[in-house]
């Protein structure tokens, strides 16, 4: 296979989850395209030093992390206030909670919960990841990153269901 | 184990895709025990299942991944034979370089300059530096920008840049925007100062 099609295969292949990583990450589609867009040019260019083709997506996956690292250290709007939900505030959630949430009161909630916390819910929640591959993507120890999702999560679940969801646009 | 234990453990599950993972086993046994976290375990993965189909719902922005494609940079070779060739290259370039400034030093010349061949993609510097913005997808408007007069570069297949020149009083911008965003090889007169490196255009080839 020539390397532009290889290339390509692997942009349709990864493209819309990386998007949808950034776009939870930043809250903004055009940060997000450019994210993701600077990920694979970041590929693009030194993507040949992978050795192993198995680990391809966690490759891209860190490197639009990094990326997205660094645009906030260029903003200085680095967030690094801790989430201090507590595990014995285990919410009681209905089960229907989630249902009455768009994606964008959803991506709305997500931004208001702090950085460190936010990536690593975002990839428990959305892509096939073991605990192990969410913790090597974001270069942390497995145990911080299960503490993380479970205290992000708690807070999710409860702004989920302290929030005004919208109301039903057929009435 | 207890119920809240349990509960603490089973926050993390999400149904089949953690099933292999042995943390969770023994909750997931002392939930199949208790009607009460049974019901709250199925609750929680329903509640997982609807968030994750929301949120990878969101489709992205309509043309990114051709945008994505068509911008992509030229990548660099990376056979050992071809590093190996330029790794000699730059060695032999080097010891002639070191051999012919000292013989220019004793002669008191003032030619700084160094004959080299690039071969690159042609550039609109402005928009290359300001918006990183090259590729087929931008050829017109680096055409455009080029023939006006604005700075052109050649990048190199190792992603280095060279700004692109005529000679004193002589601009080449209107044979470069003919190329624009093409991959070619130019011949020329390379100068360095404060870090930006000048290629004094004498011959263009295109691939």
């Amino acid at each position: 296979m020539s390397a532009d099609l290889e290339f390509e295969n692997l942009v349709k292949l990864y493209y819309g989850d990386l998007y949808r990583f950034g776009l939870s990450l930043t809250g903004n589609e055009t940060d997000a395209a450019d994210l993701t867009q600077e990920t694979f040019y970041i590929w693009a260019n030194k993507g040949h030093q992978l050795r192993n083709a198995a680990s391809v997506k966690g490759w891209l996956f860190t490197t639009l992390h990094r990326e997205f690292l660094k645009t906030c250290r260029r903003r200085n709007r680095f967030l690094n206030e801790s989430v201090e939900e507590r595990l014995e505030d285990l919410p009681n959630v209905p089960a229907n909670c989630a249902e009455r949430a768009d994606s964008q009161t959803l991506l709305r909630i997500l931004g208001e919960i702090a950085e460190d916390f936010r990536a690593p819910l975002v990839l428990y929640y959305m892509e096939d990841l073991s605990y192990k591959e969410i913790a090597d993507i974001l270069a942390l120890p497995l145990g911080t990153v299960q503490s993380r999702i479970a205290r992000a999560k708690i807070q999710l679940l409860r702004r989920l269901s302290e929030t005004t969801l919208p109301v039903d646009q057929s009435k | 184990m207890n119920t809240r234990e349990a509960k603490e453990i089973l926050l993390l599950y999400r149904g089949p895709i953690d099933d292999s993972d042995p943390q969770f086993r023994a909750a997931l046994d002392y939930a199949k025990s208790d009607p009460e976290l049974g019901q709250w375990l199925r609750e929680q993965t329903k509640c997982y299942d609807t968030i994750r189909a929301k949120l990878r719902g969101i489709e992205p922005q309509p043309g990114l991944s051709e945008k994505i494609v068509r911008r992509r940079a030229i990548p660099f070779p990376h056979d050992w034979l071809h590093v190996g060739q330029l790794a000699a290259a730059i060695l032999i370039s080097a010891s002639v370089t070191a051999l012919l400034m000292k013989w220019s030093e004793r002669r008191h010349s003032v030619a700084g300059a160094q004959e080299v061949v690039v071969t690159g993609e042609v550039l609109d510097m402005t928009c290359y530096i300001a918006s990183n913005l090259s590729g087929p997808d931008h050829a017109e408007c680096a055409k455009v920008c080029i023939r006006s007069g604005e700075p052109a570069g050649i990048k190199a297949r190792d992603g280095k840049v060279y700004l692109l020149t005529g000679e004193p009083g002589h601009s080449v911008n209107a044979e470069l925007a003919e190329y624009a965003a093409q991959v070619v090889t130019i011949k020329g007169r390379q100068t360095v100062r404060d870090g930006f490196v000048q290629l004094q255009v004498e011959q263009i080839r295109k691939l």
